[in-house]
C-alpha cells in the first residue's frame, strides 16, 4: 500500500514538474536557511557552553561616579585589587582571576611579527577555565613572571613541528625573554575569551601599591563562586562593603557580577571579542519562521490549488473502497516525503553553503555542526511541522471531496479555497513588503552610520601604531612630510574614532574632591588641522604648548594646555568663549589652560550621545595619523614604510586607514544587515515562486476561458490585465497591513541608535511599490504566455 | 438485493430547488440485469449514486441485502459499498498516475487483501477483459474500449453482487460497446447482479428488464426476458 502511494506521488510530481519543483526548492531553500540560520543561533546559544564551571563563574564589571557628581561610568573594567579582595573577604568565591590582553611584538629573527591576541592571565586561570592543556603542566605554567604558553596554532606558526616547550620568545619593549612552559588547544571560535598567547599576569611587573588602589583598572576580572547562587548573595554584600573601602575617598566604586554565560549575549560590555545582542538572535529566527512560513503556505497554496486535478483521483479511490482517513494519511504521506526530499535537498545544501555563510557571519562554523543532534532534531521538527501544518489542509481538502460531485466532471474549478489561497497570500506579501521595508530602512541607517558628519575627517588618514614614549616624534614627522602627500602628522593616544580613557576635571572654583568623570586624550599641535576638528572658539595647540607639556624636557614644571568640546565646556559652567584661558585641571596631576573649544565629534559609536572630552598637550601617545592626499596613495604608503623601516627598525609598519577602523566599530551591525539582506532577498525570493506557481495554475485553468476569449476577440492586453489583476490588488492590500507592523518594528531597533535615521514615507512607498512590481511582473510572464497562446489548441485540449 | 420504497432526493443550490428523485419505488432481485433509461435530467445517475453508496437520499427507504442503509453515515456506506458494489462509468475514471494493473489492483488494496492473492485476481480479471498484454501501460497510452475494459475489470475484480454501471459505452463506438455489453452480460450470467443506465435501446436490449424514469420517478417497466 505504501508502495503505491509512493509511486503513486512520484509519478505525480514529474507529471507537474513545474509545482513539484517550486514546491521542492521552495521548501528546500526555506529549509536550507532555517538550518544555517539554526546553526547560527545554537552556535550563539551555546557560547561558552565548554566552560566546564561556566554557570559558577561571572565577571565583574566595575561602576565608579565622584562626589557630587550626577555621571556615573560603568565598564569591563578593574584594578589588580579586586581579585585579591573578593577572594579574600568573600567565602562565596572560591577563585578569581585577572587577565588582560594586549598587543605585544614578537621577534623572531628579523621578523617583527604584531600579536593582537597576547593574553596575560593569573595564576588560577586554569583552575577556572577549561581550556585543554596539549604540553606542560597547568598548575605551574603561569606561575613565575615571563612564563608564556602558545595555542596550538601559535606553535606551529613559530616553531613548526618542533617540541616549542623550554624555547624562548622575545618581545619587543621587554628585556626578559618570555619561556615557553606549555602548548593548549586553540580557543574555541565560541569562547568569550580568546587568545594566542597565555602569559603569566606577574610578567606585567605591576607594583604592589596598585594592589591598593581601585583605580588602575585596566583588567578584566572573573571570580569562580562556590555556587550557582553565591552570585545574588555575593551581589547583596557588595555596596556596603565597597562603601567601607571607598569611605573617605571621595568617589563611590561598586561592582556588578555578571553570569559568565550571559555576557556574550545580554551583555553591554564584550569580552575578548564582540558580543552579539540577542536582538540579532531573535530576529534571525523570526525571520526564519517567516521564510519557512512562506514556503509552507507557498506549498498550501499549489496543492490545494491543484485539488481539482487529484479530485478525480480522490473520487475513484472512494469509488474503490478508500476511506477518508486512508487518504487523509496518504496526503499527508505526499507532503511527509516532499518535506524529506526538500529537507535532504536542505540538508546538502546547507553543507555545501556552510563556508559561505560561516563567512558571511564571521566566524567559523563546522560542518559537523549541521549534522549535530540538536540541528538533525530541529530539521525532524520541521518534517513533522510542515508536513503536518502545510500537509493537513490540503489533505483535509483532498479527502473530504465527495466522489459524486468530482466524477461527474462537474468539479472543474477549484473555486475552493480560493480565499483560503488569497488570505496566505496576502499573507506572503506582508511578509514581504514588512521584510523589504525592514532591510530598507536597516540599510539607510547602516549607509547612515557609515557617512554620517561625525565632526571629523577619516578620509585619506592613516593610523600608523608606535611606541607611547618614543622620543624622535619630531623626527619621524619631518621624514614623514619630505612625500608631497603626506599633509599632516599628528601624534595622538586614541583615534577619534574611539577614544574612551576616562580621566576627572575640575575648575579652581570647585573643590578639590568634586571631580567631573570626564574621557580625555592626549594630542599634539597637529591632531586638529589632520582630522578636521571645527573651532567654536580660541585656537588650536601651538608647538610650544606641546614643549611646555614635557616641562621642556623636564628642566620646569609641566605646563598643560587643552582642547575641550562644547559639552565639557558647558559642563565646566562656561561657552565655548568663555572657555579660552581659564585654568582648569584635568586628573589634579595636571593643570594648565583652555587654549580652544572644538564643535561636538562623535569619538564614540553612534549608539552613545556625544559626551565631554578634553584633548590635552602632551608628546606622548601610541597612535600616529598621517593625513595624505588622496593623489598617489600606494606610493605614499610605500615611501612611510621605507622611512619607517630606517626610523623605527624594531617595529613592524602596520598602518590601517582610519575608515576601516571606524566601520569595524559596526562590525556587528554590518554583518547583521548583509544577514538581514540575504534572508529577506531568499523570503521575498520564495514569496514570488509561490505566487508564480499560482499564476501558471490559474493560467493553466483558465486556458479555455482565454481561448474563448481570443476567439470572440479579446485584445492580449486585455488578457494579461484579467488575470494579473487580483494579484495586484492582493498586493496593495498586503502593503498596507505591512506597514503598521514594519513601522513599529523598525522603529524600535532605531531606538538603540542616539544618532539615527528618521522613516520616511517613500521607503514604504517604494517597498509597495516594489511588491507591486515583482509581483506583477512574476504574474504577467504567465499571463502573457498564456494570452498568447493559440486558442485553438487550448480549446482542442478539453 | 435492493428495494427501494418512496425514495426522494432534492437538490437545494442558493435559488433553486430540484427534485431529482421523487417518491421513486421498485425492486432489483438477486441475478438480474436492469437497465434505467429516461431523457436527460431525469434522475438517473442521482438513483445509480444513491444505489451505489455514494449518496444519500433525503427521505425513503433502502434495503440492502434486507439492511435499511438510507440512514448510513459516510464511513459505514464506504464499508457496505467497498464489499458488495462496483462501478463502471461513462468517463472511465482510471487514475492517471497509476498502470492498469494498479488500477485493477486499487479495490483489493483497500480491502485489504494480501499481495499474493492480489497479483492472481488482478492478472485472472485482466485475463478475462482480454487487456493482460497492456498491464504495465497508463490509462492515456490506451484506447476508450480498452479503458473501458479496464473500468470493467476493476469493478468486478472484487467479485462484487452487484455492479453499477452509468453509461458505459456512451463513449465508445459500436463494435467497442457491443464487447462492453457481451462483458457484463457474462457477468450477469455468472451471477452478478447489474444496474445499468444508458440511452441507448440497443444496450438496454442486453437486460432483462427496463425501468423507464420521467421527471425522478418510474414511469413504466418493461420485463424483456
Ligand atoms: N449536484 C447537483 N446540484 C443541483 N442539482 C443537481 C445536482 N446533480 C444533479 N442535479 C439535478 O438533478 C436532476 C437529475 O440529474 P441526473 O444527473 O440524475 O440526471 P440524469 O438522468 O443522469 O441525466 P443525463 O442523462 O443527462 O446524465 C437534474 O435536473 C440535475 O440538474
Ligand atoms: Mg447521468
Amino acid at each position: 500500500m505504501i508502495r503505491m502511494y509512493i509511486k503513486t506521488m512520484f509519478r505525480n510530481l514529474w507529471k507537474n514538474k513545474t509545482f513539484s519543483f517550486i514546491n521542492i526548492m521552495g521548501l528546500s531553500v526555506g529549509l536550507t536557511s532555517c538550518l544555517l540560520i539554526a546553526v547560527y543561533i545554537k552556535q550563539q546559544l551555546d557560547f561558552d557552553a565548554f566552560q566546564e564551571k561556566g554557570n559558577r563563574i561571572a565577571r565583574v564589571l566595575m561602576e565608579y561616579s565622584f562626589e557630587g557628581s550626577t555621571v556615573s561610568n560603568k565598564g569591563n573594567y578593574t584594578s589588580v585589587r579586586v581579585p585579591l579582595v573578593l577572594k579574600n573577604n568573600f567565602p562565596e568565591v572560591e577563585d578569581a582571576v585577572i587577565l588582560a590582553q594586549t598587543k605585544r611584538i614578537v621577534q623572531t629573527g628579523a621578523n617583527l611579527i604584531t600579536e593582537n591576541r597576547f593574553m596575560y592571565a593569573g595564576t588560577s586561570f586554569f583552575k577556572m577555565f577549561s581550556f585543554k592543556m596539549l604540553k606542560g603542566d597547568a598548575g605551574t605554567a603561569l606561575a613565575a613572571p615571563f612564563q608564556v604558553l602558545l595555542t596550538a596554532s601559535t606553535a606551529k606558526k613559530y616553531f613548526g613541528h618542533t617540541d616549542p616547550v623550554g624555547k624562548t620568545l622575545r618581545l619587543t619593549g621587554d628585556s626578559n625573554l618570555y619561556r615557553v612552559t606549555g602548548v593548549v588547544a586553540d580557543c574555541p571560535a565560541a569562547s568569550q575569551i580568546q587568545f594566542d598567547f597565555l602569559a603569566s599576569f606577574s610578567s606585567l611587573g605591576i607594583s604592589k601599591e596598585h594592589e591598593e588602589s581601585y583605580w588602575d583598572a585596566n583588567y578584566t576580572t572573573y571570580v569562580l563562586l562556590r555556587n550557582r547562587e553565591a552570585l545574588t548573595t555575593l551581589q547583596a554584600k557588595l555596596p556596603a562593603f565597597m562603601k567601607e573601602e571607598m569611605e573617605g575617598k571621595h568617589a563611590t566604586v561598586n561592582f556588578d557580577l555578571e553570569p559568565f554565560r550571559k555576557v556574550h549575549l545580554y551583555s553591554g560590555y564584550d569580552a575578548f571579542l564582540p558580543n552579539v545582542p540577542i536582538r540579532y538572535i531573535y530576529i534571525l529566527a523570526g525571520v526564519a519562521a517567516l521564510i519557512l512560513v512562506i514556503a509552507c503556505f507557498t506549498y498550501i497554496n499549489l496543492s490545494t490549488a491543484r485539488s481539482a486535478e487529484r479530485a478525480k483521483e480522490v473520487g475513484i479511490r472512494k469509488v474503490a473502497g478508500a476511506n477518508k482517513g486512508q487518504l487523509f494519511w496518504q496526503f499527508i504521506g505526499e507532503s511527509a516525503l516532499l518535506c524529506f526530499i526538500a529537507v535532504f535537498v536542505g540538508m546538502a545544501a546547507g553543507a555545501l553553503l556552510l563556508p559561505a555563510f560561516s563567512r558571511l557571519i564571521g566566524q567559523p562554523v563546522a560542518v559537523a555542526s549541521l549534522f549535530s543532534l540538536p540541528i538533525l532534531g530541529v530539521a525532524a521538527g520541521i518534517i513533522l511541522l510542515v508536513s503536518f501544518t502545510a500537509g493537513c489542509y490540503p489533505a483535509l481538502v483532498l479527502s473530504a471531496f465527495q466522489p459524486v460531485k468530482v466524477l461527474k466532471g462537474a468539479f472543474k474549478h477549484a473555486g475552493q479555497g480560493q480565499r483560503l489561497r488569497r488570505a496566505l497570500i496576502i499573507f506572503q506579501f506582508i511578509i514581504s513588503v514588512f521584510l523589504i521595508v525592514s532591510t530598507c530602512i536597516i540599510q539607510q541607517q547602516l549607509y547612515y552610520i557609515r557617512h554620517k558628519k561625525l565632526g571629523y575627517d577619516r578620509e585619506h588618514i592613516v593610523k600608523l601604531p608606535i611606541p607611547f614614549t618614543v622620543e624622535n616624534t619630531d623626527l619621524i614627522k619631518s621624514e614623514f612630510k619630505q612625500d608631497a602627500g603626506v599633509l599632516q602628522v599628528a601624534r595622538t593616544n586614541n583615534t577619534p574614532v574611539n577614544m574612551v580613557s576616562g580621566y576627572n576635571m575640575r575648575t579652581p572654583d570647585m573643590p578639590e574632591n568634586a571631580q567631573i568623570a570626564v574621557t580625555a586624550n592626549p594630542i599634539d599641535n597637529e591632531v586638529l588641522p589632520a582630522i578636521g576638528l571645527q573651532l567654536a572658539a580660541g585656537a588650536n595647540l601651538t608647538e610650544q604648548d606641546i614643549i611646555d607639556a614635557n616641562g621642556n624636557g623636564g628642566a620646569n614644571e609641566r605646563l598643560y594646555h587643552f582642547i575641550l568640546n562644547e559639552s565639557a565646556a558647558r559642563q565646566l559652567g562656561w561657552t565655548p568663549q568663555e572657555a579660552i584661558g581659564k585654568k582648569m585641571f584635568l586628573d589634579e596631576s595636571r593643570p594648565g589652560y583652555v587654549r580652544g573649544v572644538v564643535k561636538d565629534f562623535n569619538f564614540q559609536s553612534l549608539q552613545h550621545s556625544i559626551k565631554p572630552i578634553v584633548l590635552f598637550s602632551s608628546t606622548y601617545g601610541g597612535t600616529l595619523l598621517i593625513k595624505i592626499s588622496g593623489a598617489h596613495m600606494p606610493q605614499t604608503i610605500a615611501f612611510l614604510q621605507s622611512k619607517w623601516k630606517q626610523l623605527m627598525p624594531d617595529r613592524p609598519f602596520e598602518y590601517r586607514f582610519l575608515d576601516d577602523e571606524y566601520n569595524d566599530l559596526y562590525e556587528n551591525e554590518l554583518r547583521f544587515g548583509k544577514l538581514m539582506n540575504v534572508f529577506a532577498a531568499i523570503a521575498i525570493f520564495l514569496a514570488c515562486a509561490g505566487l508564480f506557481g499560482l499564476s501558471v495554475y490559474t493560467a493553466q485553468q483558465r486556458i479555455k476561458e482565454i481561448g474563448v476569449r481570443k476567439v470572440l476577440g479579446a485584445a492580449t492586453g486585455s488578457i494579461i490585465f484579467l488575470l494579473s489583476r487580483d494579484f495586484i490588488k492582493l498586493a496593495l492590500i498586503a502593503s498596507m497591513i505591512a506597514f503598521p507592523f514594519a513601522w513599529w518594528f523598525m522603529r524600535s531597533w532605531l531606538q538603540h541608535y542616539e544618532y539615527r535615521i528618521a522613516m520616511s514615507g517613500w521607503v514604504f512607498a517604494a517597498a509597495a511599490l516594489a511588491t507591486l512590481l515583482i509581483a506583477l511582473v512574476t504574474v504577467s510572464v504567465q499571463a502573457t504566455r498564456a494570452a498568447l497562446s493559440n486558442p485553438v489548441k487550448a480549446l482542442r485540449s478539453e | 438485493m435492493i428495494k427501494i420504497t418512496n425514495l426522494e432526493k432534492i437538490y437545494r443550490t442558493e435559488e433553486v430547488e430540484t427534485v431529482a428523485l421523487n417518491d421513486l419505488s421498485f425492486e432489483v432481485r438477486d441475478g438480474e440485469f436492469v437497465a434505467v433509461m429516461g431523457p436527460s435530467g431525469c434522475g438517473k445517475s442521482t438513483l445509480l449514486n444513491i444505489l451505489g453508496l455514494l449518496d444519500d437520499p433525503d427521505a425513503g427507504s433502502f434495503l440492502f441485502n434486507g439492511v435499511e442503509v438510507a440512514k448510513f453515515n459516510e464511513r459505514k456506506r464506504a464499508d457496505m459499498r467497498k464489499k458488495n458494489i462496483g462501478f463502471v462509468f461513462q468517463s472511465f475514471n482510471l487514475i492517471d498516475e497509476l498502470t492498469v494493473f494498479e488500477n485493477v489492483e486499487l479495490p483489493l488494496m483497500y480491502a485489504g487483501v494480501k499481495k499474493s492473492e492480489r497479483k492472481a485476481r488482478v492478472d485472472e480479471v485482466l485475463e478475462k477483459v482480454q487487456i493482460m498484454h497492456r498491464r504495465n501501460h497508463f490509462p492515456q497510452q490506451l484506447s476508450g474500449g480498452q479503458q473501458q475494459r479496464v473500468a470493467v475489470a476493476r469493478a468486478v475484480v472484487n467479485k462484487p453482487k452487484l455492479i453499477l454501471a452509468d453509461e458505459p459505452t456512451g463513449n465508445l463506438d459500436s463494435s467497442n460497446g457491443n464487447e462492453v455489453m457481451q462483458m457484463l452480460t457474462d457477468l450477469n450470467e455468472a451471477g452478478t447482479t447489474i444496474v445499468m443506465v444508458t440511452h441507448s435501446e440497443h444496450d438496454a436490449r442486453y437486460s432483462h428488464r427496463i425501468i423507464r424514469m420521467l421527471d425522478g420517478h418510474t414511469v413504466t417497466e418493461n420485463i424483456l426476458v
